[in-house]
C-alpha cells in the first residue's frame, strides 16, 4: 500500500490512510521493501506522507527506531491530522517535505524543556528576534534568521537556515545557511565564536581573535572562502 | 507557614556546595527561623559530617520515600542552632533512589512547619542534580573565581531557566583578594560580567573553614573569621535584610591594614 517518490530534497514515502490499512502493517510492508532494497536506502534521508493517519508519537517513534537500523534518516512527516503534526513537533521533525524548514525549537541536550522560553517570537516567521542571553549548553535553531540583542556563550549553539546577527558577543558555535545556503551571514558586535559555519564551509576562529576592544565584524562567502570583514551598516 | 526552598548547586564538584549549605542553614537558624537542610547528594552524603551529626542518623530521606519511617523521624535535630534541622541521604543507595516528583511532595511535607528548606544537590547536572531542583523556589549556584567553574555555572544557570526556576542567584567562594588584585584570580566583576546573574554573597578563603568541617562545627556557630561573616551577610540577604556587598579581606593581618579593596 505504500508508495516511494523522489522528490528534490529526497525521498517521500507515501502511505495510505485506507480504512484497512493500519500502521503497523504498512511498517511491516516498508521494513520488506528496506530489506529488499538492500544498501539503496542506505544513509538516505526519507520524508513521510501519511495523510490523515492519527499517529501518537509511540507510532512515529516505533516508525523512526525502525528507519534508523536500516540507517535511514526520518527527516520531515507530513499530515493532516493536527495530532500527528503535533507529535510529530514534538519528536523535532519537519512538517513540509517541499519545504526545506527546520522547526524552530530550543532544545537541550539533557531533556526537553518544559515549554519553550523562546517560544513567543518563534512561530510563523522569518526570523526569531530575542533579547537575552544564551547559555552553555543551550542550542536555538531556526529555519529562518535569528537576532540576538545579548551574548552567546562559549558552549552554546545557533543554527539558522538563513542569517545570524548577534548584537553583543558570540561565543558559542554559530551555523548559518545550514541548509547549505551559501549566502547567509553571520554578524556580531564582537564576532568571536569557538566554531563558525556558513552553508557547508566551516572555520575555527583563531585564538588571539579575543580583543580587549572589539569592532563589529560579518563573516561570508566570498569565492567559496570564508570572509571577516568590518561590519558596516 | 511562608516557606522558601532553596537548592544549592554548582555543575562542577569540590567549590564548597555542602560548607555553604551547612553555615547558611546554621546562620538563618541563628537568626531565629526554623530551619530543615535536606541532603539530596545520595551515596555520598556528607552534609551530616560537616555538621557533626553523623552518628544520630537513624532514619535517612530514602527510608521515608521508601515507607519505612515517618518524615518526623527523619529529621535531626542540631541543638547548636534554635530550630535548624538536617534531612540526611541515604549512604547506601544511590540518585535514582528519589524520583523529582518524591522529592517535591517529601518536601512539600515540610513547608508548613518551617520557614526555609535548603537543599544541598550533588555535583553534575544529571538525574540527582534533576531532582534536588525539583521542589526548589529559588536556586543558589557556587562559584569558584576560576574560569572552570565559571562555564560549569553558565550550563547551570541555563539549565535552573530551563526548569522554570528564575534566575539563579550567585555566591563567589573561595575568593582570594590578594590574588585578585594579582590578576591570578577571577574577580566578582569578572565573574557578574560574564554570568549576568545577581551575586547575594562573596566568600573569602579561609583556612578556618577547614578545620571547622573537618570537627563538624559550621563556622558560623562561634568565629568572628571573614568567612563566617560573609555566610552570616548571606543568610540576613535571604531573609530579605538589605546588607552591602563587600569584598572581604583574606585572614591575614597586614592584608586587613593595607590590602582592603
Amino acid at each position: 500500500m505504500i508508495l516511494i517518490k523522489g522528490l528534490r530534497q529526497g525521498l517521500l514515502i507515501l502511505f495510505s490512510d485506507a480504512e484497512n490499512a493500519t500502521w503497523a502493517t504498512q511498517l511491516d510492508e516498508l521494513k520488506v521493501k528496506l530489506e529488499q532494497s538492500g544498501s539503496f536506502f542506505q544513509n538516505a534521508r526519507v520524508a513521510f506522507d501519511v495523510r490523515s493517519l492519527n499517529l501518537s508519537l509511540d507510532d512515529l517513534q516505533i516508525a523512526q527506531t525502525l528507519l534508523e537500523s536500516y540507517r535511514v534518516n526520518l527527516w520531515a512527516i507530513a499530515s493532516q491530522s493536527d495530532k500527528t503534526i503535533a507529535n510529530t513537533r514534538r519528536m523535532n521533525l519537519a512538517t513540509d517535505p517541499n519545504n526545506e524548514e527546520m522547526p524552530s525549537l530550543v532544545t537541550d541536550d539533557i531533556g526537553t524543556l518544559k515549554e519553550n522560553p523562546f517560544a513567543a517570537t518563534a512561530e510563523g516567521s522569518d526570523g526569531i528576534f530575542l533579547q537575552r542571553l544564551v547559555r552553555s549548553g543551550q542550542t536555538l535553531r531556526h529555519p529562518g534568521h535569528i537576532v540576538i540583542i545579548g551574548d552567546v556563550h562559549p558552549g552554546a549553539e545557533l543554527i539558522a537556515g538563513s542569517d545570524i546577527i548577534v548584537w553583543g558577543k558570540l561565543q558559542g558555535a554559530a551555523h548559518a545557511g545550514s541548509t547549505g545556503n551559501d549566502k547567509a551571514i553571520v554578524c556580531a558586535l564582537d564576532l568571536a565564536p569557538s566554531i563558525l559555519r556558513i552553508g557547508n564551509t566551516t572555520r575555527r576562529v583563531p585564538a588571539d581573535k579575543k580583543r580587549k576592544y572589539p569592532k563589529p565584524e560579518m563573516a561570508k562567502i566570498v569565492n567559496q572562502e570564508m570572509n571577516i570583514i568590518e561590519w558596516t551598516p | 507557614m511562608d516557606s522558601v526552598v532553596i537548592t544549592i548547586t554548582s555543575g562542577k564538584g569540590g567549590v564548597g556546595k555542602t560548607t555553604t549549605t551547612a553555615n547558611i542553614g546554621t546562620a538563618l537558624a541563628l537568626l531565629g527561623k526554623k530551619v530543615v537542610i535536606a541532603d539530596a547528594d545520595i551515596g555520598l552524603r556528607n552534609l551530616d559530617i560537616v555538621l557533626g551529626l553523623e552518628n544520630r542518623i537513624v532514619y535517612d530521606s530514602v527510608d521515608f520515600i521508601e515507607g519505612r519511617c515517618k518524615l518526623r523521624q527523619a529529621l535531626i535535630r542540631d541543638k547548636r542552632a534554635g530550630e535548624l534541622y538536617l534531612l540526611p541521604a541515604a549512604q547506601t543507595r544511590d540518585k535514582t533512589a528519589i524520583k523529582p516528583q518524591q522529592m517535591v511532595d517529601m518536601i512539600n511535607e515540610l513547608r508548613d512547619e518551617f520557614h526555609y528548606i535548603l537543599i544541598d544537590s550533588p555535583a553534575g547536572i544529571e538525574q540527582g542534580f534533576q531532582t534536588a531542583i525539583a521542589p526548589a523556589d529559588r536556586v543558589i549556584v557556587i562559584i569558584n573565581p576560576e574560569v572552570s567553574s565559571v562555564r560549569d555555572a553558565d550550563r547551570v544557570i541555563g539549565l535552573v531557566e530551563a526548569h522554570q526556576k528564575g534566575s539563579a542567584m550567585l555566591i563567589v567562594n573561595r575568593i582570594d583578594s590578594a590574588r585578585v588584585k594579582k590578576k591570578d584570580m577571577l574577580s566578582v566583576e569578572d565573574i557578574t560580567e560574564i554570568l549576568s546573574s545577581q551575586v547575594i554573597g562573596i566568600v573569602p578563603e579561609d583556612e578556618e573553614i577547614l578545620s571547622s568541617t573537618n570537627r563538624g562545627q559550621p563556622v558560623v556557630l562561634n568565629s568572628k573569621g571573614s568567612a563566617a561573616q560573609a555566610y552570616r551577610d548571606i543568610a540576613r540577604r535571604i531573609i530579605g535584610e538589605s546588607v552591602p556587598l563587600t569584598m572581604p579581606s583574606t585572614g591575614l593581618f597586614w592584608q586587613k591594614l593595607f590590602g582592603r579593596a
